[in-house]
């Protein structure tokens, strides 16, 4: 036994060490150049948000030049800080950080290096808190992307292939969050501009990891209420709405990026049923606030909210999106989004909404 | 109200709760055993865990979703001999040592899985296989009956042949007898020549198997895909589940379908207008308000013994 217990104290000696040297990665030689740090409170991989503003600083580096670099803080908020810290010390010239988890955190420590510009991105620091100059945030108006998707959805469940009779649509959220309904406002309303007397069931997760929850409400919609489009505003868990709507032969908007695109590969079953998807886009937002940062025509110590119009939102016209679609019924949809950001069509928000105010729109348009 | 019942008598609802319950199972009769042993295997929800990646990993490359299958079942014994050695002979607490093992399987499955996809949340971009459906002969045609039974992922078939493998194991059979000796009292166990260690490891490598093939149908069955931190609590709904069972086989069943149950039931309600924050919650109330009844239940049953006794004595 005696000898086991030294054997496995070598291999997990050996593990150790080759995970040490793992963790010493290449330092990149330092440059002249512009040089960009983006914190994210989360971790690379979720195929849509996070991703997305890693895109973004790939686009800095390629369009800007500059010297980038990403680190993911995970998920525990009590480490936030010592990044933060360390990264405000270092020569960056400016220090992206999102989302909302880490906004405490922004509160007291943007103050204390005032000769740093920081930038944040799908949430706000509470202005009043402190001198916030050196630092801009950058906001989404998902209400208006969402408006689009709804329009697309109330589209698909009158003329879709496999759509049933039933004027009715899905959308699942992975939790009761002003964020999340600013969405499903966004989708009610945009369903209701195509069809008027639409039903929109709507469905909360309560996580944003568990693929499977997504999937069994999924089902549960097309099962017993006659969804047969189902938007998925939940991350991971939304994954899994992707996976009912294959399963059932139906169809699914995807979120935050192209998902039709990221499952073409590797489940084209799956790709083939996300009409489109309503993307947030956090690479454009980050690379238009640097971009205007070094022209010098940002406004900093202030909020900045995104739509349509800054390219902040916008859904995709894939070929799903094509085959799917009538052209005339294509043609309707451009002409919305044009009408949103002229202006003439304004969205609702469910920003600044408590949830009781909320729950009335949602009971109304309840199938 | 008449929502609710039309919800419930759908045989979409009772076919849901087998799909949901299906995880739970296998990892419950997982907890069962080691718990007859007398060690708590909180770490089914990282062997799961672990499982679930490596099916996919295994199905991808081999191309054989029974290959990814054996992966997982290998892995989830892998695992378990890594716990039991280090709880059971080098003596470390083996809650801890569960703990340990929870955390570890949660970060280094990402790490894993970056290291084969260069993505860290899914596994989306390996072409891994799926464990098929079947559809049963003769009881598919019975309407109702063979709506629900009939046309599950052959995982969940095979958890109810755990079900029935767990009992004859613990009831019908030497090991499962020295089992339950080593639990009920070790030194008693000792005595008579079965050594604790010895069978405690045993039901350990189990429950590896057990939780071993949860997690495979986590990935290749239930979804098709490993995604991070997938299990999401199911090993330790399973150990509430074994419980709520009282260390019977079929109690934990049951109590497992219970859980199936709240879970499906948690899902559908949401189509009516109830605040979702209360119908998320059904399946952890359900949890707690089991526990409080049976633990009543079986205080009742130990005074009554007692006073019985008593009056005997008198």
């Amino acid at each position: 036994m005696k000898k086991m217990n030294k054997i496995v104290a070598l291999i997990m000696l050996v593990a150790l060490t080759l995970g040490a040297a793992g963790c010493g990665a290449k330092q990149e030689e330092k440059k002249d150049g512009l040089k960009v740090v983006l914190l994210i409170t989360s971790n690379l991989g979720d195929k849509g948000f996070y991703d997305s503003a890693n895109d973004g600083m790939k686009l800095i580096e390629k369009e800007l030049g500059a010297e980038v670099k990403t680190i993911e803080m995970g998920q525990d908020p009590s480490k936030y800080e010592p990044y933060f810290r360390d990264v405000a010390e270092q020569d960056w010239d400016y220090i992206i950080v999102g989302s909302s988890p880490a906004v405490e955190i922004a509160e007291t420590l943007i103050p204390e290096y005032p000769d740093k510009k920081f930038i944040m991105f799908d949430t706000e620091v509470d202005w009043s808190k402190g001198d916030f100059s050196n630092l801009y945030c950058v906001q989404y108006k998902q209400n208006e992307g969402s408006f689009l998707a709804g329009a697309v959805a109330a589209i698909m469940t009158t003329e879709g292939k496999n759509a049933n009779p039933e004027k009715v649509i899905g959308c699942i959220g992975g939790g009761d969050l002003p964020i999340i309904n600013d969405f499903m406002i966004g989708y009610i309303r945009g369903a209701q501009y195509v069809e008027p007397d639409i039903k929109v069931a709507v469905a909360y997760a309560g996580t944003f990891v568990d693929s499977t929850k997504g999937k069994e409400l999924a089902l549960s919609q097309m099962n017993q209420q006659n969804v047969d489009i189902c938007f998925q505003i939940a991350s991971q868990t939304g994954i899994g709405v992707l996976d009912a709507a294959k399963e059932k032969g139906l169809y699914a908007i995807g979120v935050d990026g192209d998902q039709a695109a990221a499952f073409k590969d590797s489940d084209p079953g799956m790709a083939e049923v996300i009409v489109t998807s309503m993307m947030k886009r956090v690479d454009q937002s980050l690379l238009r606030a640097v971009k205007m940062a070094e022209e010098g025509s940002l406004t900093w110590g202030k909020t900045e909210v995104i739509g349509l119009k800054e390219l902040g939102v916008g859904i995709i016209y894939g070929e799903n999106f094509e085959r799917e679609l009538s052209e005339e019924k294509q043609n309707m949809i451009k002409d919305i989004e044009q009408q949103i950001i002229d202006g003439k069509i304004q969205v609702d928000s469910a920003l600044g909404m408590d949830t009781a105010e909320f729950e009335v729109i949602r009971n109304e348009v309840a199938p | 109200m008449k929502q609710i019942v039309n919800i419930i008598f759908s045989t979409q609802f009772f076919y849901s709760i087998l799909r949901i319950s299906t995880p739970i199972m296998f990892a419950s009769m997982g907890a069962l055993i080691t718990s007859r042993a007398g060690v708590i295997n909180i770490g089914l929800e990282g062997i799961m865990l672990f499982a679930a990646l490596s099916g996919v990993i295994f199905s991808a490359v081999t191309g054989s979703a029974w290959m990814g299958f054996l992966g997982a079942v290998a892995t989830g014994v892998l695992i378990a001999i890594l716990m039991s050695y280090v709880a059971l002979i080098l003596k470390s607490h083996i809650t801890l040592t569960g703990i340990a093992i929870n955390m570890f399987a949660s970060g280094s499955t990402v790490f894993i899985l970056y290291l084969v996809t260069g993505d860290k949340g899914i596994s989306s971009s390996l072409a891994s296989k799926v464990m098929p459906t079947v559809a049963l002969p003769l009881i598919g045609k019975i309407p109702v009956v063979g709506e629900i039974l009939s046309g599950h992922n052959i995982l969940t078939y095979l958890s109810f042949l755990a079900v029935l493998f767990t009992y004859i194991l613990l009831n019908k059979t030497v090991i499962g007898l020295r089992i339950r000796a080593v639990g009920e009292n070790e030194q008693a166990a000792l005595s008579v020549g079965a050594k604790p260690v010895k069978y405690q490891f045993i039901a350990m490598l189990i429950s590896g198997v057990l939780a071993g093939m949860g997690g495979a149908y986590m990935s290749m069955g239930y979804v098709s895909w490993f995604s991070r931190d997938m299990v999401a609590g199911r090993g330790f709904i399973a150990l509430a589940a074994q419980q709520l069972g009282q260390g019977t086989t079929l109690g934990t069943m049951c109590a497992t379908f219970v859980f199936g149950m709240a879970d499906a039931l948690a899902n559908n309600l949401q189509a009516l207008q109830m605040p979702s924050e209360f119908v998320q919650s059904i399946p952890y109330l359900t949890t707690i308000i089991g526990l409080v009844v049976f633990s009543i239940a079986k205080q009742r049953k130990e005074l009554k013994r007692i006073r019985e006794n008593n009056q005997k004595a008198v």
